[in-house]
This record gives structure tokens, sequence and C-alpha cells, in this order.
């Protein structure tokens, strides 16, 4: 992990509330799909930790929603050739081992950029299916990004584009058809509990990343955990974000 | 070059900056970032006889200048640090173990299993006493003295640092209590009690309903009260608070302390206390200081 005074290349607005921002970290970082970087929004006290979603030599792009004072100064005050300070690459991020060649990709909400990484990782590595949940047209973002290495299923909750249901049942729906050795999966929590739900009976590695209110982003404060199923807690930053999900209760 | 060194209880540290406890675990992960050796010391996350789970999440909140935190006191346990971190960490610097409990017996069996083990004690007295209806040890003068007095009991070689609660009538009286109890050195201001609430939910936004304020928007009350708590005790005093940069440290020196604790600031800047320790250095250099300790309580008054 680095701490980089990173070069603002672009900060736009990419669907409804949600924005996408590239820096430069000047150099080349070993960074992860799945991984993540805390971000320093003027003097506030606390960093945001936000997932990488893209990764191109020395940039690397992020993408946030619109939430509270923080993404909204992030938003508004950071412009190309402002300088932003990151720390970066923490976490565990995604890993597909060799023998899983099929993957199901499944994402609602800002949870779909992480795995966007992965898809971007494992692209042309591995076949691809991507599973993504909006709540309606208006929020659809970074299609085009994403049917470059994965077939893709739209859903929205309203049924205004795609699949009309969650993401979770379009993946359900073609299960049979994809049959996955692996599956990936980030979004709000109902959406993974609804998920472990249907993975149960399944015996497919089934790997989810969490998100929770952060303090260090590193694993030192202990802010971050998230109960796993055998009674301990575990660090979301340090040892997660990303789960096997029978590991941990959602 | 000013010499940082500064010595308390008798134990020499390189430099008066050490990361509280809770902001910094056991070093290791902050270690990844920079070698900490460089640092005074470190003050552990607080330990208990036994591994604790702590609180639900949400366990922290931010708000202007300042966060909110309330983690419950997880940790694994004195005894898994003894066994897994205490070595390592020994041999990187300082190390200045925080430790909590809910009775009385619980002080003073944790003090006697660190005793001579490492630098420094210091006492977590902001924790609920259990025999007491839960009202905190730290907050009346005759419970501080009580749990002062039995911790050092449990002592025999190591230093017994006590960490005074803001959250009190008196920190004056206060700090009395401890050096009558048999404190060998004071540090403060442990959390100020508050809240944040997310208005959407009309709920508190960390799940516990209140947390410890700290942060940069504390710093004025901490140094009111380490310059209280040192004019009212001959000990020496860890000043903490708001610390963010080494010109802020510079006036818990002022204002009487003899070495600093930085906390929230290790989440805002990962490099901070490297930072504050150049910072200090450079500020002695600039002002003919050859002795960081000759800054310790030079404040005058209007």
């Amino acid at each position: 992990m680095r701490e980089v005074n990173a070069l603002v290349l672009e900060n736009k607005i990419i669907a409804e509330d949600v924005y996408s921002l590239t820096f430069s970290t000047k150099e080349r970082l070993p960074i992860r799909c799945g991984q993540f970087c805390m971000i320093a929004v003027g003097a506030r006290p606390l960093r945001r930790p936000i997932a990488v979603c893209k990764v191109d030599g020395e940039c690397v792009t992020v993408c946030y929603r619109l939430k509270g004072e923080g993404t909204r100064a992030l938003a508004s005050d950071y412009h190309a050739g402002d300088s932003v300070t990151v720390l970066l690459p923490l976490g565990n991020g995604f890993y597909v081992k060799d023998g899983e060649k099929r993957v199901a990709v499944i994402g609602g909400g800002v949870g779909i950029f992480p795995l966007i990484s992965a898809i971007r990782e494992y692209g042309g590595k591995k076949e691809i299916a991507a599973y993504m949940g909006f709540r309606n047209k208006q929020a659809v973002c970074m299609e085009e990004e994403m049917r470059k290495n994965a077939t893709l299923t739209i859903a929205t909750d309203d049924g205004s584009v795609g699949y009309h249901g969650t993401a979770v049942e379009a993946f359900e729906k073609d299960f049979e058809r994809f049959k996955p050795d692996v599956v990936l999966a980030c979004g709000p929590t109902p959406m993974l509990r609804a998920l472990k739900e249907a993975m149960k009976d399944k015996g497919i590695p089934v790997y989810v990343s969490l998100e929770e209110r952060m303090g260090c982003g590193i694993g030192a404060c202990l802010v971050c955990v998230c109960d796993k199923t055998n009674g301990a807690h575990a660090r979301v930053c340090k040892d997660g974000p990303v789960f096997e999900i029978g590991e941990v209760a959602l | 070059m000013a010499n940082l060194s500064v010595t308390l209880c008798g134990v020499e540290l390189k430099n008066p900056v050490i990361p509280a406890s809770g902001t910094f675990g056991f070093g290791r992960e902050f270690d990844e970032i920079y070698d900490i050796s460089c640092l005074g010391g470190v003050a552990t996350k607080g330990l208990t006889p036994e591994m604790r789970l702590g609180n639900p999440v949400p366990r922290i909140a931010e708000s202007r200048g300042v966060i909110l935190n309330a983690v419950g006191l997880q940790n694994p346990g004195v005894e898994s640090f003894i066994k897994n971190d205490l070595e390592w960490l020994k041999h990187k610097t300082r190390v200045v173990a925080n430790v909590a409990g809910k009775t009385l017996e619980d002080y003073e069996s944790i003090c006697a299993r660190l005793d001579g083990l490492v630098d420094f004690i210091e006492l977590n007295i902001s924790c609920p006493n259990v025999k007491s209806g839960g009202m905190a040890f730290g907050i009346k003068p005759e419970s501080v003295e009580e749990v002062t007095r039995v911790a050092k009991s449990a002592l025999k070689k190591t230093p017994l640092i006590v960490k005074l609660s803001p959250n009190v009538e008196s920190i004056a009286r206060n700090a009395q209590a401890a050096e009558k109890g048999g404190a060998d050195c004071l540090s403060l201001i442990n959390t100020l009690t508050g809240m944040a609430i997310d208005i959407e939910r009309r709920k508190p936004i960390i799940a516990n309903n209140t947390g410890g304020v700290s942060g940069a928007g504390i710093k004025p009350i901490a140094v009111r009260m380490v310059y209280e708590a040192a004019h009212a005790v001959s000990l020496p005093i860890i000043g903490m608070g708001g610390i963010t940069c080494a010109e802020d440290a510079i006036e818990f020196l002022m204002a009487g302390a003899t070495a600093l604790q930085v906390g929230t600031q290790n989440f805002t800047d990962p490099l901070a206390c490297p930072k504050i320790i150049e910072g200090l250095n450079a500020w002695c250099d600039r002002h003919g200081v050859k002795n960081i300790g000759e800054l310790t309580g030079t404040l005058k008054l209007n």
C-alpha cells in the first residue's frame, strides 16, 4: 500500500448521482481487481473508502455515488489538474482460480464498480456472465465497458430496461444455461442475502465484497468489522472486503 | 538538529510522539506504510484480560472537524498480545500497553500480567464499572483513586500512566486523585462523549448511539485540560486531543505536557506521526530550541 499524491485527470457524472474519478498515481502500482483506496477529501478527518473500478497503467478510476458531505465535496471540489491524496491499494480483492473457467458476476448499485475491475482483469481469460441491477434506466452506466468482456444482463427494479426484477433473480433464471464455476458479487446487503439463499445448495464458491464505514482503512482501528459465521469478527478493510459468502453472516 | 528525546518516569523515548490507543492497533499495519521504529512509542489497542468482540457496527461517524467512535474495546485479549505482538513491537519502539477492565480485579490481573514486560501501562479508566451500576471508573475522583491504587499495587517494575477522561466535573481533582492513588504519569484527554444523527433515519449514526469524540475540533478543550492538570499535580503528562501537526503538538508541550499522543490524525493522514516528528525538529531548529524538553510548561498566561 502506498500514500500517493495523485493528479486528477477527470471527475465526471456518469449516471444520476454517480461520478467517475480518474487520477494518475504517476507510477504503476500493483492493484488487483476488487481492491479499494482511501481518498482524502479536503480537510475532513476521515478518508472515503472507494473501490477501484479500472486500472490502466498509472491511471486509476473509481466511481462513487453522492451520499453525504464527503462524496458531494469530492464531486464538486476536484477537477482535472488538481491533486488528490490517496492511500492504495487496500484490501484483498477478488481471485478466480485457474480451474474456474466460467465466472458469474452479480452487482447492484455502486457494487457494480469493483466487479467491473474483475471483468476487466479476467476478460479474455475466462467466460464471464454479468448480471447487473439498477433502479431504472437512468441509473444504468458503464454498459459498454462491461459488454467488452462479458455477456451482460441488465436488471431494473422498474423494468424500464432489461430484466424486470433484481440481478439475483436474473442470475437464477440463467443459472442452468450458464453453469458458473464461481460467483463474484457486490451490492446492497439484501441482495447479498438473496444470493446466499439462492446459492446455498449449489456447491459453487461465491465471493462477496462488503462495505462498511471505515476509520483507518488498513486494519488497525477495528472500526469496520463484519460478523463471521464462526462467531468471530473480520476486518472488512484488511481481511476483506472480499469474503467467501459462507464465511460471513449477512 | 534538535534533541527530541524525552524521559518519562525514567524511561527515555527517542521523541515525544506516540500514536494513541485504538488508532494504531499493535503497530503492524502502519509499519507497512512506514517504519514505526521512528516513533517515540506506541500505545496499544486497549487490552482486556479476555478477548472482546466489541460493539455492533457502524462504529464510526464524522462530524465537522471531529469523528465519533464506539468500537467497544474489541481486542484479542492480553495473552494473544503477549504471544503474538509484544516481542515484535518491543523491537520497534517503546510499548505503552493500554489496559481496560470491567472490575477492579480485571485491572489488577492485567497489570500483574504485563508488569515488567512492557515499558508503560496506560490505564483506560473510561470503562463502565459493572459493580457500581455501570458508571465509568474515571468519573468520580474516589473511583479514579481506587482503580489507580489497585493497578499500582500490581505493578512492581512498570510505570503506571492513568489516562483521564474529560467527561468529569473537575479534571484537576481527578488528576490529583490519580496522583494520590499512585500514578507515575497522566495522559489526557480521552474522548468526549457525543452523538451524531442521521436525520433521514432519525437515528444515531453509530450503533451504540453515543461515541467518543476526537479530532482537531476538541483540541482547545484538551489543551485547557492539560494545562489545568499540569498545574494540579507534580506528575509528568502525556497530552493528546486533536493534534494534527507539529504546531498543535507544541501547544500541548507549552501547556505542560512532556510527551504527546496522536490519534484521529492517523486516519486523516497515515503518515501523520512521522510528519509531526519532522515538524517538531524543524520548529525547534527555527526557534533555537536545543532540547524539546525545554518547551514543557513554558506557557505564560496573559
